[in-house]
């Protein structure tokens, strides 16, 4: 069975990206980089309405535009199923235009006559709700699901020493990825080559060839750079197709590239959380029971699910009933450890209502309802570390009691996520006779680190360095490798190219063992020199053992195999904050994260993921929020100005404890350290200001209305 | 400007499409007032312009409305600083002209015309980096990469101008520039280990 070295050179130090210099000097081509010869600029024309019935599209006048090539309806008119003539969402897809320049199909966008008929919309769960709510979605604004329920709820609810009972939500926030949705497509005959920004360029192909009704050998997808996808760019679009259309009528390759308005309004979103909670305690402080009734809205026509309570405390009692609710926005899509971030905020809310309630210390609390420890499941270690760390012992209960308007709380919260390596993964391998090595794999760098970690397998097998081996990446044609989502990445590749290497340096043993007189099973490569394990003298540089193989390089193929990775990561996070009542301005002011994450490939790409995630859990926790006009549907803040996000100011200082577990193998992290940082960030401002935060974001108007409910007698 | 259908011309697009005069020309209107305010009429149509771009001169021709970031991308193809809010709230796009940052986004072409510009191309290449892009390698201040080059633009003025900042002074200067991947801790690391910067 394959392994990892027991003694690495590489693999668990800090390396530097192999991409940083070029992304540094700006010289990396990201898709909005690229420009292919006689390309030209795609636009598209969007609904302006949330609903409305598409009347007429009259493309005439934009045709006739300067330095117009292409124009197209994307809602088709001549389908005699009128349910598709309608938009649901400010900004879906209608019409579209490809021109010499971007300015000019700017213009001819314009020009481009769309008759709507306005259709009642939904711009809130609340309207979607109501009984008296126009019916928008044909079967139904609401989709419940069963009754999913454990034990005995009711019975343990009347038998609990302790009650508590709140509504919580989490807002919709969106991805918002620097590097927005687009691509370049570029037809040669009948091969589409698409340079497209994607976590995932095989299922772009695949996307792309169901739409347009061609074999998938004709499809090419490339993806050198990507800024930034978290979730939202893991398949093919509306726009794909549409780029490969408009191209194909031009006649010559088109760039479309969303616009950032476009991004927010049409290319995913994480999904709005709601709860009402009722959680009983019991006299020993074990949670007994938990009832809730849980909605949500995904937008048009998308589920908006999520766990709770969130899976990690040990809850014998459990019911839920939960609801998806459209309404007229742009559907949401995976983001950043789907459904995690709300669940946790919502669960480890509750958890320290009962802690207060009980006035038992919310990390007693916690401790009293862990599950049993396993490889993946050791939070009883890990939070009295992190409680360690942010100086737990000085808390003081439910409310800072010092004078003065800066009030100053703690709070924790845990995490968890599967992230295995996916089986179907393969690669391949060529050992050049003049030294060259190439690994071939169809993943994809989407920021992580991934072409550095394809480099770092191999130097360690070769025993080379980084810059002696080469990370083929990005591209379809290479073997298939999953999507950059669910924090697979790790777990597919490295055991994939470990493989695909160690067959690839057996081949190679087979040629030079004769000449270094030994048995091919006798032969490793190591320090630059392939040797004999028995007798390391008898050797030759890797260069000179290449030679051995004359005119034919060795080309191997692999695949992923079970042992050199392994399912399931947990962590804690601690937050230490300070907070204005006068104002309701939060600050914070450390965060304490311990993490487990396996056997490390990188330092320091691993540590970024966690420096990483924990700032986008202060995005969720305190600023950023997709707001919908009630009254017009119409997003408000489709922008990098109102739709906040955090900057270098609101950073924190972070405390950062990874876990080494090597005996695992490795084991994703793109998405864990994101989970809990809202819920510890809020369990410490109700802890500062002495007032619940149910509701996310925690921005200064939500905080001074906590301490106004609280004052006003509250619900604690 | 086509008659609008709807609501789809963005508050920029209206600026741009009434030229370098802005709103004066569409309220005043009288050519005479115009040059009485000393208010230089160009456009609508494609004008010659000169913009020196790290040392070197580009004559091109740019419709006013076109910002210096899109004349920098599309008709020059120099493309390191990137486009991504397209309204100064991001960063992505700083470049330094006359010495100081500016949100390349939100200047026009033709304002630039006969000013010192500089790029992250400026600074580094791939094989001999720049002290701040060395830095920012060395940090791991990069991830995904596309803000990069415009904190490394960002950072490098601030360092060019102050060789010594506080850390406070580095969040401070990096504040209009937005990173999605969350590398602001690292990025921060980075400047103050940077060494080596000339005063600009």
């Amino acid at each position: 069975m394959a392994s990892w070295p027991a003694s690495p050179n590489l693999i668990g130090q800090p390396t530097r990206r192999v991409d940083g210099p070029l992304k540094a000097s700006g010289r990396a081509k990201y898709t909005y980089d690229i420009v292919r010869p006689g390309m030209i600029y795609g636009r598209v024309v969007r609904s302006p309405h949330p609903h409305a019935r598409v009347v007429s599209i009259d493309l005439a006048e934009a045709r006739r535009a300067p330095g117009v090539r292409a124009a197209i309806a994307i809602v088709d008119l001549s389908n005699p199923e009128p349910a598709t003539h309608k938009v649901l969402f400010q900004g879906q897809e209608v019409a579209a235009v490809a021109a010499d320049t971007e300015e000019q199909a700017a213009d001819a966008a314009r020009m481009i006559r769309v008759q709507y008929e306005t259709l009642p919309h939904l711009a809130t769960v609340e309207q979607a709700m109501r009984p008296e709510a126009p019916l928008v979605f044909p079967d139904g604004n609401v989709r419940e699901a069963n009754v999913v329920e454990e034990g005995t709820v009711d019975a343990a609810l009347a038998g609990a020493a302790h009650v508590v009972e709140g509504t919580y939500s989490t807002q919709v926030v969106t991805h918002t990825a620097l590097e927005t949705h687009g691509l370049i497509c570029e037809w040669s005959g009948e091969h589409l080559t698409a340079y497209s920004s994607t976590q995932a360029v095989h299922a772009v192909r695949d996307g792309l060839a169901r739409s347009l009704g061609i074999p998938q050998a004709s499809i090419r997808v490339v993806t050198d750079y990507m800024g930034g996808g978290f979730g939202a760019k893991l398949g093919s679009d509306t726009t794909d197709v549409v780029c490969a259309r408009l191209a194909k009528e031009a006649g010559r390759p088109v760039k479309l590239m969303l616009d950032r308005k476009e991004e927010h309004l049409a290319s995913g979103n994480r999904p709005s959380a709601h709860a009402r909670v009722k959680a009983g305690l019991d006299a020993g402080g074990k949670i007994t029971a938990w009832d809730c009734e849980t909605w949500g809205t995904g937008g048009a026509g998308a589920g908006a699910g999520f766990p709770l309570p969130y899976n990690i405390y040990a809850i014998p009692n459990r019911r839920r009933r939960h609801k998806d609710v459209y309404i007229n926005a742009g559907a949401q899509r995976a983001m950043r450890a789907p459904g995690h971030p709300q669940g946790c905020f919502i669960t480890e809310t509750v958890i320290d209502e009962l802690a207060d309630r009980a006035r038992i210390d919310p990390l007693e609390l916690r401790l009293r309802n862990l599950p049993a420890e396993g490889p993946d499941t050791m939070w009883i270690t890990y939070f009295p570390m992190g409680a360690e760390k942010i100086g737990w012992s000085r808390r003081h209960p439910f409310g800072d009691p010092a004078a003065g308007p800066i009030k100053r709380g703690l709070g924790c919260a845990a995490n968890r996520w599967a992230g295995a390596g996916s089986r179907r993964t393969q690669g391949q391998c060529e050992i050049f006779p003049d030294g060259g090595v190439v690994m071939r794999i169809g993943t994809q760098d989407i920021g992580t680190g991934t072409r550095t970690l394809v480099k770092i397998v191999m130097a360690e097998t070769f025993g080379l360095t980084l810059d002696q081996v080469t990370a083929e990446i990005g591209d379809s044609r290479y073997p298939f490798a999953p999507g950059s989502g669910g924090s697979v990445t790790v777990g597919s590749v490295t055991p994939t190219v470990r493989v695909t290497c160690e067959k690839a340096l057996a081949a190679l043993a087979e040629k030079v063992a004769p000449a270094l007189g030994v048995l091919p099973a006798d032969v490793t490569a190591s320090g630059g020199r392939v040797h004999a394990i028995s007798d390391p003298s008898k050797g030759m540089s890797w260069r000179d053992a290449c030679k051995q193989l004359g005119t034919a390089s060795i080309t191997v193929d692999g695949a992923w195999e079970q042992g050199l990775s392994s399912v399931g990561t947990s962590g804690v996070q601690f937050a230490d904050v300070e907070v204005d009542v006068e104002t309701g301005v939060t600050r914070i002011r450390r965060i304490a994260c311990v993490q487990d994450c396996g056997l490390i490939m990188d330092r320091l790409t691993a540590e970024s993921q966690c420096y990483g995630g924990i700032t986008m859990g202060i995005g969720f926790a305190l600023f950023e929020d997709r707001r919908l006009d009630r009254v017009t549907g119409q997003m408000v803040n489709p922008n990098m100005e109102f739709y906040r996000l955090p900057g270098p100011s609101d950073m924190p200082e972070i405390d950062l404890t990874l876990v080494d577990q090597p005996e695992r193998g490795v084991v994703g992290l793109g998405e864990p350290p994101t989970i809990s940082t809202a819920a510890a960030i809020a369990n410490a401002v109700s802890n500062a200001i002495g007032a619940r935060i149910r509701h996310l974001p925690i921005t200064p108007a939500n905080v001074l209305a906590a301490l106004e409910q609280q004052r006003a007698g509250g619900t604690l | 400007m086509a008659p609008k259908d709807d609501s789809s011309v963005s508050r920029r697009d209206f600026l741009r499409s009434t030229g370098v005069g802005g709103l004066a020309v569409g309220l005043v209107g009288q050519a005479d007032v115009r040059a009485e305010q000393g208010v230089r009429e160009v456009g609508p149509g494609a004008v010659p312009i000169r913009l020196t771009i790290n040392g070197r001169r580009h004559e091109l021709s740019v419709e006013p409305r076109v910002t210096l970031l899109d004349a920098v991308r599309h008709r020059l193809e120099i493309t390191g600083v990137k486009r991504v809010c397209d309204r100064g709230s991001c960063g992505a796009c700083t470049m330094i002209v006359d010495g100081r940052t500016v949100y390349a986004c939100s200047i026009l072409a033709i304002e630039a015309d006969g000013r010192e510009i500089r790029t992250v191309e400026s600074l580094g290449t791939e094989a001999a980096l720049h002290p701040v892009e060395e830095a920012f390698c060395a940090h791991d201040a990069l991830m995904c990469g596309f803000c990069t080059p415009g904190f490394v633009m960002a950072t490098t003025a601030l360092l060019e101008r102050e060789p010594n900042p506080s850390p406070d002074a580095v969040r401070r200067a990096l504040d209009g520039n937005i990173c999605r991947c969350g590398t602001y801790k690292k990025v921060v690391e980075a400047a103050l280990a940077t060494k080596g910067v000339r005063r600009g």
